[in-house]
């Protein structure tokens, strides 16, 4: 079987997120990455699917220098080959700019089987990364999957939707993001892999490597724009009783029946 | 019959929103965002069109939900090859669509369809795609959405420099509201070379087994947070919400901690809710979770720390022990 590529993102650790005053974007080069957490799911199913058809697993990521002790991660977990997709021109990008960039990476690794995604990251959160790419990448898509397997050269497919699941089958190349519920059990990094990457670094690949119109890059290639950012104010509004927790039983009893949710 | 219409004499420049329409029934959330899209389109003067992709008209299950909604237009795409959702055929035929008739904005209710569908159609038009909508306004004769973000108490606001502005929105963020006139329903015809082609088979369909929860639409919910302290006292909840006539609710890490069914989660990563009383027992009020209850009418809190932020957003907040509180009201209630 041909290559599976695994798309990582970086995220700010949750409680550390700040955003740019002027540019309105995240401000991620300063922040303490870690994994986003639904991406380790896509790198188990990655191991899992390698060590059952014995393919390579390829994992790139688009972000700062930063993301690479994320790199050597997920290559400790199932990886065979690193690849940072690193540019200034990237910064500021919304999911359209990302998807192009993973895109044209993606297409440069061709030929390939399945590219693995997460459902969503915990920062931006949209979920539209996986079938935007594949969409720029002319190649079908599809989210939300708890489980995939080959069958005569065909991928078959779990999926979830909001009425039930799906058994969905497809001629390969594919991507798909991998439900975060998809697994029980985890499988931690192995050692040996872990000791091995200590001298490993990603391939790094910038614009000029990937063919790239620079109108399409980062903050200026976004269509999507923050245009205003505020913080969310709590204001007290209401009555606020302390007491035994009989009284206050008693008094929400009192206010079940005001607002008719019982009768007595 | 409905009024056939060439692709390529759509009226132009409308606010569009998707018709999510699974194996014959109409998925409700695609009412629920025609409401704030009505009024988006009376600012901009625009028509509101609804647009569907099925294989046959006769075997939609509630056509009269559609008939009586707020759309002026209701624009049908029939064909036996859209009988199964597949994304990258689907996408191909709105794809046209907003090519053929130039929208002014395209919306689709956030389900999962919705969020698979709609970055594939960004993608193949190359334009902009604001996430999980749940407010927008018009300023400056430009849409202008509001989503929450995350980590810390953040609302940013969007726009899209590409036409048509596109986004997804928020599930329950919106109450369905009903027209006066019946829409025009009509039929878009394809050209004869288009090819209704997918790489996707679907092979197999298992319906969920537990009905859908009526949270988004409840009248009452009962929320439990981690100030429940296990999974025990949170199934009393059930109880309480039985007697009550409540739907159950709760936060992000007592579903994570298997307490209770993800689709009972309330928040930025779950169900927008807008009860008439909200009642929750131990919880915080972290904005994920507050964003998605924060429009109910009447809202109580039970925590024992008086600086939790639903506390003080609460109309009322007792401070005590939500267990202690909760096992006093069965006992009370059930005399
Ligand atoms: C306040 C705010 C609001 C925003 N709202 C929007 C919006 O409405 N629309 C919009 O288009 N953009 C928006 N963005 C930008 C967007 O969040 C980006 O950061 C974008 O780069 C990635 O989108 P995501 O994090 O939502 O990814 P998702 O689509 O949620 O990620 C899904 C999966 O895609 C893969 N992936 C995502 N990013 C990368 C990467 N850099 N490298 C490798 N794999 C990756 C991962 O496997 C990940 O699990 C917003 C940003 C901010 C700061
Ligand atoms: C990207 C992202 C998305 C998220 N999406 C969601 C979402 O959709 N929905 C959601 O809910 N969360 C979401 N979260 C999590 C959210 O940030 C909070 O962590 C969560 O809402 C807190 O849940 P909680 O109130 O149950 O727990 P905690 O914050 O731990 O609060 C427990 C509360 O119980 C009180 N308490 C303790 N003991 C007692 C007692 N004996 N009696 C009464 N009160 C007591 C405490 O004082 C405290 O206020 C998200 C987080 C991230 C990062």
């Amino acid at each position: 079987m041909e290559k599976i590529i695994v798309c990582i993102k970086g995220v700010p650790k949750p409680g550390t997120i700040k955003v740019d005053p002027e540019t309105r974007t995240l401000k991620r080069e300063s922040l303490e990455l870690i994994l986003n957490p639904n991406d380790r799911v896509a790198l188990e199913m990655a191991g899992r699917l390698k060590n059952t058809y014995n393919t390579e697993v390829i994992v790139i990521s688009m972000g700062p220098p930063n993301v690479v002790p994320l790199l050597k991660h997920a290559y400790a977990l199932s990886a065979d080959q690193m690849i940072l997709l690193s540019d200034k021109a990237f910064a500021g990008s919304d999911t359209l700019a990302t998807s192009y960039v993973l895109a044209k990476a993606i297409k440069k690794l061709s030929p390939f089987s399945l590219v693995l995604m997460g459902l969503k990251s915990i920062d931006g959160e949209t979920a539209q990364v996986p079938p935007e790419t594949a969409s720029l990448l002319g190649i079908p898509s599809l989210t939300n999957v708890k489980n995939l397997f080959l069958e005569n050269n065909k991928w078959i497919a779990i999926r979830e939707i909001d009425y039930g699941e799906e058994e969905v089958e497809v001629e390969p190349p594919l991507v798909v993001s991998i439900s975060p519920t998809a697994f029980d059990y985890i499988r931690p990094p192995s050692l040996k892999k872990l000791i091995e990457v200590k001298s490993k670094e990603p391939l790094v690949w910038q614009a000029k490597d990937l063919d790239l119109d620079p109108q399409k890059l980062g903050l200026q290639g976004s269509p999507t724009q923050v245009v205003e950012v505020s913080e969310k104010k709590i204001e007290a509004k209401g009555i606020i009783l302390e007491g035994n927790p009989e009284e206050l039983a008693e008094k929400l009893l009192e206010i079940f029946k005001e607002k008719g949710l019982i009768r007595l | 019959m409905l009024e056939k219409v060439e692709l390529e004499n759509l009226s132009k420049g409308n606010i569009v929103a998707y018709g999510e329409i699974y194996r014959g029934e109409l998925n409700t959330s695609s009412l629920e965002i025609l409401s704030p899209l009505k009024e988006i389109g009376k600012t901009l003067n625009k028509k509101l069109v609804l647009v569907c992709l099925i294989d046959s008209l006769k075997d939609i299950k509630n056509l009269e939900e559609i008939r009586k909604s707020l759309a002026d237009e209701v624009w049908f795409v029939i064909n036996e090859e859209l009988k199964d959702f597949r994304e990258d055929l689907y996408a191909e035929v709105l794809v046209k669509i907003i090519e053929s008739s130039q929208p002014y904005g395209f919306f689709f209710p956030a389900t999962k369809i919705g969020m698979s569908l709609a970055p594939r159609i960004a993608g193949a038009l190359n334009i902009g795609l604001c996430a999980h909508v749940n407010s927008l306004e018009v300023k400056d004769n430009q849409i202008v959405m509001a989503r929450p973000t995350y980590g810390e108490n953040i609302i940013a606001k969007l726009i899209s420099k590409s036409t048509p502005v596109m986004a997804t929105i928020s599930l329950g963020a919106f109450s369905i509201k009903y027209g006066i006139e019946e829409p025009l329903m009509k039929e878009i015809v394809f050209p004869k070379d288009f090819v209704w082609k997918s790489k996707l088979k679907i092979r197999n369909f298992t319906p969920f087994k537990k009905k859908p929860t009526k949270l988004s639409t409840a009248k009452v919910i009962v929320a439990g947070g981690r100030g429940l302290k296990n999974k025990e006292n949170f199934q009393k909840l059930f109880e309480l919400a039985e007697i009550l006539g409540a739907e159950v609710g709760a936060t992000r890490p007592v579903c994570y901690e298997g307490w209770v069914e993800e689709e009972r989660m309330i928040g930025i990563s779950g169900v927008i809710v807008r009860p008439k009383v909200y009642i929750g027992f131990g919880i915080s009020g972290a904005l994920q979770h507050t964003v998605g209850m924060e429009n109910s009418e009447y809202i109580i809190a039970i925590n024992t720390d008086k600086e939790a932020p639903l506390v003080k957003m609460a109309n009322l907040a007792l401070i005590g022990d939500a267990e202690k509180i909760l096992d006093l009201l069965l006992k009370k209630l059930s005399k």
